[in-house]
């Protein structure tokens, strides 16, 4: 019992007294949850609204398809873009694997299909008084997607903060294509986990404790930008 | 005069259901014209059909008498629909009510959007840069009537402009559709349920059952269980016991219309020997009709409604008012057959 | 959509920032948890780096994965303990230049009250016994440095190592998760010296497991840097490996290796001379 209560005390001493290791950690947990979320907005939002917002031959199959890859198992796809960005395979020569970019790659695929799912679903439930309104208040073509799509951007913050949540508590992928190097690629959760194989159970719920605050930020703006999207 | 909108032969279907069946209609520049009919009649597909914004599948919708299918965002701009339930913009009230206003090239439309929310009844400085979900029922229908008057169309479509506001609101909502209509001449077409109101505006009633025109103006509708048979003359027995006679039924026919002018009212039962149909009711709601320049009387029969329509003349000299009994005469061959 | 280019550009910067930021000279190792999990790495990398001006960044996974990694050629050098299966490795020409560093050596731990009665047994006979006992041996069983080692000793012990049998216990896991399984089960396993002092500092002078058979020869645990073969792997830094080999076997590194303490007592002892 004594280790939780050191490990709750050891949270904040690590926190307090900036050490090192831990806010290295913490940098490159927000560094590469960052990058993983700018990609992934980037390319996300324009798909998912596009898959929402548009009628074309073959639209079911790819809403199946992107709701299949919401389930994509972690390990595999770290297996993946391993195989893909190792020194011998095809993307080797770009010297990705055992970076933060390379993390982000993983990342980017693991949360990819969340943005561009709950981008559609928002989208495609949008009120159909909204498209009458923007008609008849005279908005028509790129206007009317535009409008469309800023009147989803609660929606869209709501996936964005969604995937957020799921890139910072992810360690199967970090660990495979980061590889868990201090100062470099360890990031929380793989430090939790090597911090566990050491048997320093303080330390690693110390960590986790961490990644709780950060999560409970993550869902703050959560639960705001649901309180707004519904509105 | 060329009439503003034109419909011929306009049929709209969601599904296998007609929603829509309007064989001919025409309204006129400046005209206000009310819609009125059961829930599920046509009313906002007709009011989104004149809005340009659900094509018909069959027909010809001319504007101006120019075929306006499909509709060019131009034409979309002469009309704009005030939808039952509001819905805002998820951003500031200004941007609200700016919005179809930028759209139209207005680079600086701040002072049409305070003119629009001044208009109805909400005050800019306290207004304006307030968020979309800061706002009663009553202040976001105003807010959306303001986003619509702000454009000054040619053509105002309103549908249930004060069902689901308060009475304060109500009256705002009222008084700032009037003042559009005679300051900028606005055409008018309102489905309200306020028929006290919409009679007392409308200078035309239409009005629709099942998708269809029925009737104009306040047509009676004797809808129920006709008794057809072959040559012999329609016969219907109202709730109360009461019969009312018709001409021989046609095929297909499922309900008399019959003109409030064609009935007679008076406090005594009629004398006479023609065969006309006797009904005795009870006054229930007097309306002034400005259009007609007549009162328009509703009188109950078992749970038949008849409009009977009166000079307001007549209504004084025979001392008529709400609950009041009163006798209805018609002749039988003054009702035709709708389907 | 001048935003979205915008915002895609610049993540394309910060992408290329970040990979910009390892354009250091920078050495990159496939080690095993154990040198890492008792801070050895930690220890020794701020000596290396003022040596040499090298970076060392390494990865600790089980010997096995780190074998692994060097034949896909993304690290370019190997701190591994599992001598027969780095030979194979070398013979294959994966890697090239293995010389020994250092050993430190593997203790078989059990429950106090030895159910089994393995105490003070060479290791050979103390697998027998708890064969014969039928009591639980919980084995790592992911091909790390350590698994190897124990399956050696089951051969060593003239049997094939029980897989089947329901008192073998396989984790799969690192070293602690392993011990702490025994713990909980009562059971056996054989764990290397460093990781099980960490463990007994843990528990307080109240470990559910202790050391039952230790200092046998062959419970060595062997280290050797292996590094990857250039010929096979183009992109490989061989240079910097082989400056790193060289340090490791240097006197001065050596004795850095015999001063490493951990809760007091040494843990690996050099032997790059023998």
């Amino acid at each position: 019992m004594d280790y939780i209560a050191q490990g709750v005390i050891q949270a904040f001493v690590l926190l307090w007294t900036g050490d090192e290791e831990t806010w290295s950690a913490i940098y490159t947990t927000v560094k590469m949850s960052s990058i993983s979320i700018a990609v992934c907005l980037a390319l996300g939002t324009p798909l998912g609204f596009i898959l929402g917002y548009a009628d074309f031959p073959g639209k079911k199959g790819v809403r199946t398809v992107v709701n299949t890859l919401l389930a994509l198992p972690t390990v595999a796809v770290g297996l993946v873009v391993y195989a893909f960005i190792s020194r011998r395979g095809p993307l080797g020569e770009l010297g990705l694997l055992f970076t933060v970019s390379g993390m982000a790659v993983g990342q980017i695929i693991l949360a990819l299909p969340v943005v561009v799912a709950l981008t559609a679903n928002a989208v495609e439930s949008m009120d159909e008084r909204l498209r009458l309104t923007l008609l008849t208040l005279g908005a028509d073509g790129k206007r009317l997607a535009l409008s469309t799509l800023y009147e989803a951007r609660y929606a869209v913050l709501l996936a964005a903060a969604n995937a957020y949540g799921r890139v910072i508590s992810e360690v199967g992928v970090s660990m495979m294509l980061g590889g868990n190097i201090k100062w470099h690629t360890r990031t929380i959760t793989t430090a939790i986990s090597l911090e566990t194989g050491k048997g320093e159970f303080a330390l690693g719920i110390a960590l986790g404790l961490v990644l709780l605050i950060l999560a409970f930020a993550v869902n703050s703006v959560l639960s705001l930008a649901r309180q707004r999207a519904t509105i | 005069m060329t009439p503003l909108y034109e419909l011929q032969g306009v049929v709209r279907r969601y599904g296998d259901r007609v929603a829509l069946d309007v064989p001919e209609l025409a309204i006129h520049p400046g005209e206000i014209v009310g819609l009125v009919g059961p829930n599920g009649s046509g009313k906002s597909t007709l009011l989104r059909t004149l809005a340009f914004l659900d094509p018909p599948d069959e027909g010809m919708l001319l504007f101006r008498g120019a075929p306006a299918c499909p509709a060019t965002p131009e034409l979309r701009r002469q009309a704009t629909l005030l939808l039952q339930e509001p819905y805002l913009l998820k951003t500031s009230i200004f941007e609200n009510v700016a919005y179809g206003v930028r759209l139209r090239g207005e680079k600086d439309p701040v002072g049409r959007v305070r003119k629009a929310l001044e208009a109805v009844g909400l005050d800019y400085d306290a207004f304006a840069r307030r968020p979309w979900h800061a706002l009663s029922g009553g202040e976001a229908q105003r807010v959306a009537l303001a986003s619509r008057l702000a454009l000054r169309p040619a053509v105002l479509l309103l549908d249930e402009p004060t069902a689901s506001v308060d009475a304060s609101s109500a009256g705002a909502v009222r008084n700032a559709i009037l003042s559009a209509v005679r300051q900028d001449g606005t055409t008018l077409v309102v489905v309200s349920h306020d028929l006290l109101w919409l009679y007392e505006v409308a200078s035309r009633t239409v009005g629709l059952r099942g998708g269809r025109v029925v009737a104009s103006g306040a047509e009676n509708v004797l809808a129920g269980r006709w008794e057809r048979k072959e040559g012999e003359p329609g016969h219907l027995v109202l709730e109360d016991g009461q019969g009312v006679m018709a001409p021989p039924m046609p095929l297909g026919a499922t309900m008399g219309l019959l003109s409030p002018e064609a009935i007679a009212l008076s406090i005594l039962p009629p004398g006479g020997s023609a065969p006309r149909n006797v009904l005795k009711g009870t006054v229930g709601q007097m309306f002034w009709e400005r259009g007609p320049h007549r009162v328009l009387v509703r009188v109950g029969v078992g749970s038949l409604s008849l409009a009977v329509r009166m000079t307001a003349d007549a209504v004084r000299d025979q001392g008529i008012h709400p609950g009041r009994e009163v006798w209805l005469s018609f002749d039988p061959s003054a009702l035709r057959w709708g389907s | 959509m001048k935003r979205t280019m915008r915002i895609l550009s610049l993540v394309t910067l910060v992408l290329m920032l970040a990979t910009a930021a390892f354009a250091a000279p920078v050495l990159r190792m496939a080690t095993t948890t154990s040198t890492e999990d008792t801070g050895l790495l930690d220890y020794m990398e701020p000596f290396f780096r003022q040596a040499t001006g090298i970076e060392l960044q390494w990865v600790a996974v089980g010997t096995g994965k780190a074998l692994e990694l060097g034949k896909n050629c993304d690290v370019d050098v190997l701190l591994v303990h599992a001598p027969s299966a780095e030979k194979i490795y070398v013979q294959e020409g994966h890697g090239v230049n293995r010389r020994q560093v250092m050993y430190n050596d593997f203790v078989l731990l059990g429950p106090a009250a030895d159910p089994a009665k393995v105490k003070g047994l060479a290791v050979g006979e103390a697998l027998k016994a708890i064969a014969a006992a039928k009591q639980p041996f919980v084995s790592r069983g992911d091909k790390s440095g350590t698994h190897v080692a124990e399956l050696v000793l089951w051969k060593g012990a003239g049997m094939e190592a029980p897989d089947k049998d329901a008192w073998y216990i396989s984790t799969g896991q690192g070293m602690i998760q392993t011990i702490n399984v025994a713990g909980e089960k009562n059971g056996y396993t054989l764990a290397d010296r460093g990781t099980f002092i960490k463990y007994e500092a843990n528990a307080k002078g109240n470990p559910p497991v202790v050391i039952l058979v230790e200092g046998d020869s062959a419970l060595r645990n062997q280290y050797s840097v292996i590094a990857v073969n250039p010929a096979k792997c183009a992109n490989v830094q061989y240079d910097l490996a082989l400056k790193y080999a060289d340090w490791m076997v240097s006197p001065e590194t050596q004795k850095l290796i015999a001063d490493f303490k951990l809760e007091g007592k040494q843990l690996f002892f050099p032997n790059a001379d023998e």
